[in-house]
């Protein structure tokens, strides 16, 4: 039919009239229909027939009217939406009737639909959501390990791609803005702005030739920085700053969401590319290289580029490459590179996160089964009044879908906290994670989610419930209705529920181990009662060495004279603060050769106390003394492992060492203990091959100049308060220039160094315990289920003569098989699957016995105690009252 | 809506044609459409009461006619329903279009 556009407004208009009118629509209904019949009476009258046969043939004469007024009310309302109301009403009946299967089964989706709340929007923030660049897709890194001059010469020479370069970034001296600060910035290439395509808020970025020496006195600060440091002043631009002690002009200011590398950084300087400094310009750092590709060019061709680049850069060095020299450099998405090696992490979460979920899923579906199983007598009324299969089914299904969209609301609740976890184990410095968040696009997938979850938990008990066998429902009532594929799919999915628990167990039980490992592994130094402050001057400041030596040689003197300190030391790094001074080494007859340049030593400058006040032990020769000055013969203490690699079986006392830059031999005095340096489970990374000490007066960085920013360590008698700030104001008063750090105990420092593998940790007990949890009541569920199944059954074999031991063993072995048969499925599982956890794992083995077998006993445990009180309840069952109900 | 019409006797859709045009000279009742169709179409066309109301209620619905309680004849309240401007149109469309297709069917009927 074909209405017209006002026939259907008005048609949408009345129906809604009528919806709210319907009750009087009805009576006015039946009053026409009423006057109708008695006309037809009158008329039937007038023919002539008797009153009584009048009315009747009236009557009569009317037909069917119910299926007419009953096409009447559907034209009055909204007939599928207040169907769908309906079944909505009756499906919260159902569930405030019972509530605690309600709580749990809600609980139960929250936990599993949070959890991926929280998940997904990181891996929507981190992996997802493109880089806010234009054309992101065409950025890429280059791989491999680059000088300075290589930024250069690849720029000229590449004609695939726009080629620039970021340094790693350090800590620069903020001077001038109140007290110090340690601000950290990277230098970039002054194409770098451009290669991104990102445009500053304010100001401008860095022109071309802006890196080239005498022009690269320019800043562009991080949108952040000049909110906090600047309170947003925009007269800031073209002022000048000091930085690191050089006055730098500031010329722009990046938007909010700028973080390039990485959201540390608060600022860009000018990476100075200037072949007259020999040292910086072909060695020193490295500088990763980042490109746009060229309109046309594929990454293919890139990668063939690059490697034609690197094998002819080779040979421009002016001393001699190894040959493999970045023979593996290529490219790669520029994403990819970003995230790193959170992807790992973030994929273990992932995968814990959608076991849970798992779980929970497959406990709402049982327990579904067994309510619906249970319901079986009501289900068989209804079809009984006249409801049809799909009826029934949408009725139940409405009841699944809405304790997944109830759950999945408290599940975005929940998630926004689970986020805020995940957030504090990745580094803060992943780009994106500060964006990460629960926005619309996340709630809609979540919404799908609980959505698919409801509809996919509900099918299976919604098809068990809708094949009821009309006559011996009723008349059996849920007693001892069988529906056996259905009862060995819930033996299925609760095994399957436990197999999972077991992989998550096993693999915090795993995680727990490495962290007691952790705990009790020799750091190889003593952190008790020492504290730390860092004071870090410009490295101007230490241009004249005697300048420094006595600088921090009044230092020491002031600090042992404050009340409460029993020892003071200096050094330039402790251990795990993050720091990582190395020096390229000559070792004394160990030629370099191409294959083998000159290795990388950490390099500790230190003052004669600081191994004493370490507790770090002597193992051969002498330590420092006062006497080891500026003008002495120069010394080192080298590290036990150090010892044992470059000269085995040999005293290496005697031997010399001596930085690549420097002519003088540096003679080995003693051995000392080995110090977890870097990391509490690594010590030192690989490529640092040995580690020495040098007396602070001596000390050299590679550019030759002694170290500038130092740390005062002091022991102190009794901790408190006003020792700390004694300390500190001793050491903002050195210098109001140079910023000073807070004061930090060194067992802080330690266990900050291991804070993101305890949370990481927790996170992980937390998924664990949920899965226990969530085992315990499916099991729990499916053996009481069983119970009711079998009360007629077990009043049966009581009455003929079984003992209560027997039925309790009987229930209780029914219930551990399907633990047994999920323990022994997680048990594989987790075998195969807790390699991927190795990287996580410290000092034991992914496939460790004992964590397995104390996996199964915990498992194990929990399956019998959830057993074992439906089991007792069986073996109470009263065989009079059991047999009578039938 | 796609709803069969219960009226098996008549084209689909003609009932509410009917009506309409039953309604054309003035107010009625439902006896009375029902009286009046039968009696016009010399019995031909007996409409049941259980198409009768649900076809008024469509006609409501759609906005083409509108009810209005008063006295009938023997002064018992009845509801009258009357022709609005959108039931005129509609009854002026209708009517073109059943013209079309008997004409049509006739064509068809005729041809040799």
């Amino acid at each position: 039919m074909s209405w017209s556009v006002a026939t259907r407004l008005a048609r949408a208009w009345h129906r809604l009239v009528f919806r709210w009118r319907r009750v009087e629509l009805a009576r006015d209904l039946a009053e026409e229909i009423e006057f109708h019949r008695a006309l037809h009476q009158n008329a039937n009258r007038r023919a002539g027939l008797l009153p009584q046969a009048a009315l009747e043939l009236s009557h009569r004469q009317m037909g069917n009217l119910t299926l007419a007024s009953e096409e009447c009310r559907d034209m009055w309302s909204f007939m599928r939406l207040e169907r769908f109301l309906q079944d909505l009403r009756y499906a919260a009946r159902m569930f405030a009737r019972t509530p605690g299967f309600t709580a749990i089964a809600v609980l139960s989706l929250a936990v599993g639909i949070g959890g991926n709340a929280a998940m997904f929007s990181l891996v929507d923030a981190l992996l997802v959501r493109p880089l806010p660049y234009p054309h992101p897709d065409r950025l890429i890194r280059i791989t491999g390990i680059d000088p300075r001059a290589a930024v250069s010469a690849f720029q000229q020479q590449s004609r695939t791609m726009d080629i620039a370069a970021s340094s790693v970034g350090s800590d620069f001296n903020l001077t001038g803005q109140g007290e110090a600060a340690r601000i950290f910035g990277t230098a970039v290439s002054a194409n770098l702005f451009s290669v991104l395509a990102a445009p500053a808020a304010r100001g401008r970025t860095f022109q071309t030739g802006e890196d080239a020496p005498g022009r690269d006195a320019v800043v562009v600060l991080s949108y952040s920085l000049w909110k906090t440091r600047f309170d947003g002043d925009p007269s800031i631009l073209g002022r000048v700053i000091a930085l690191d002690g050089m006055h730098r002009q500031v010329i722009g200011i990046m938007p909010a969401g700028f973080s390039y590398p990485s959201s540390k950084v608060q600022l860009w300087i000018p990476l100075r590319l200037d072949p007259s400094n020999f040292l910086e310009y072909w060695g020193g750092e490295f500088v990763p290289l980042v490109a746009r590709l060229r309109p046309g060019a594929t990454v293919q061709q890139a990668r063939s580029e690059i490697h034609a680049l690197v094998e002819r850069f080779r040979k421009t060095f002016p001393y001699p490459m190894a040959r493999d020299w970045n023979a593996d450099a290529t490219a790669i998405p520029l994403q990819q590179d970003l995230v790193g090696d959170i992807r790992g992490k973030l994929i273990i979460l992932l995968a814990s996160v959608g076991l849970v979920l798992l779980i929970a899923c497959v406990n709402v579906a049982s327990l579904l089964l067994s309510r619906a199983t249970a319901r079986r007598k009501e289900i068989a009324l209804r079809v009984a009044l006249g409801a049809s299969r799909l009826r029934i089914i949408r009725q139940l299904m409405t009841e699944s879908v809405l304790l997944a969209l109830v759950g999945g609301g408290l599940g975005i609740l929940l998630g926004m906290s689970v986020l805020s976890i995940f957030k504090s184990v990745l580094p803060s410095s992943t780009p994106g994670l500060a964006q990460a968040g629960i926005d619309w696009q996340v709630a809609g997938a979540i919404a799908a989610l609980a959505l698919a979850t409801g509809l996919a938990f509900g099918f299976a008990p919604a098809l068990s419930a809708s094949q009821v066998d009309l006559s011996s429902s009723i008349k059996s009532g849920s007693q001892r209705s069988t529906g056996t594929v259905w009862t060995r799919l819930r033996s299925w999915l609760i095994a399957s529920e436990v197999a999972f628990t077991v992989v998550l167990v096993v693999s915090s039980g795993l995680l727990i181990r490495s962290l007691y490992s952790l705990s009790e592994a020799n750091p190889g130094f003593e952190p008790a009662r020492i504290l730390t402050v860092r004071i870090s001057p410009d490295q101007s400041a230490c241009t004249k060495r005697p300048a420094c030596i006595a600088l921090y040689g009044g230092l020491l003197e002031r600090a042992d004279k404050v009340p409460g300190v029993e020892d003071a030391a200096l050094a330039n790094t402790v251990p795990l603060d993050g720091e990582l001074p190395t020096l390229a080494v000559d070792v004394e007859r160990h030629p370099k050769s191409a294959d083998f340049p000159a290795p990388m030593f950490w390099a500790g400058a230190v003052s004669p106390d600081y191994l004493r006040m370490l507790r770090i032990p002597l193992l051969s020769g002498r330590r420092f003394t006062e006497a080891d000055g500026e003008k002495s013969a120069p010394v080192v203490l080298i590290s036990a492992a150090t010892a044992r690699r470059f000269w085995p079986g040999e005293n290496p006392v005697g031997k010399h060492v001596k930085s690549t830059d420097e002519s003088q031999w540096r003679t080995v005095v003693g051995v000392v203990g080995d110090v977890r340096q870097f990391r509490l489970s690594q010590g030192l990374p690989n490529w640092v091959a040995g580690a020495m000490y040098m007396p602070y007066p001596q000390a050299v960085r590679q550019d030759g100049q002694i170290p500038a920013a130092m740390t005062l360590l002091v022991r102190a008698s009794a901790a408190g308060e006003g020792l700390v700030t004694r300390i500190r104001q001793l050491a903002v008063d050195q210098d109001p220039d140079a910023p000073v750090g807070q004061v930090q105990p060194l067992e802080q420092v330690v266990s900050a160094s291991i804070a993101d593998f305890r949370s990481t940790i927790r996170v992980f007990i937390s998924f664990a315990a949920a899965a226990i949890l969530l085992a315990a009541i499916g099991i729990y569920g499916l053996v009481s289920y069983w119970v009711t199944q079998r009360t007629y059954e077990i009043g049966l074999r009581v009455a003929i003569g079984a003992t209560r031991q027997r039925i309790l063993s009987m229930i209780l072995a029914q219930g551990l098989r399907v633990a047994l048969y999920g323990i022994g499925a997680g048990l594989v599982a987790a075998l195969a699957l807790t390699r991927f956890l190795a990287s996580l794992l410290y000092g034991v083995q992914a496939s460790d016995p004992l964590t397995f077998l104390a996996v199964t006993a915990l498992v194990l445990g929990v399956a019998i105690t959830a057993t074992a009180f439906p089991a007792w309840r069986a073996a109470r069952i009263d065989p009079v009252r059991s047999l009578r109900v039938e | 809506m796609g709803r069969p019409q219960p009226t098996s006797e008549l084209l689909p859709g003609t009932l509410d044609l009917l009506i309409l045009r039953t309604l054309a000279p003035g107010p009625m009742h439902g006896y009375g459409i029902a009286q009046r169709l039968k009696q016009v179409s010399e019995d031909v066309l007996q409409v049941g009461e259980s198409s009768l109301y649900p076809a008024l209620q469509r006609l409501l619905l759609n906005g083409w006619v509108k009810p209005e309680w008063g006295a009938s004849e023997n002064n018992r309240r009845a509801r009258y329903y009357t022709l609005t401007a959108a039931g005129r149109k509609q009854l002026a469309r209708e009517r073109e279009e059943f013209d079309r297709v008997i004409g049509a069917i006739q064509k068809v009927l005729d041809m040799v």
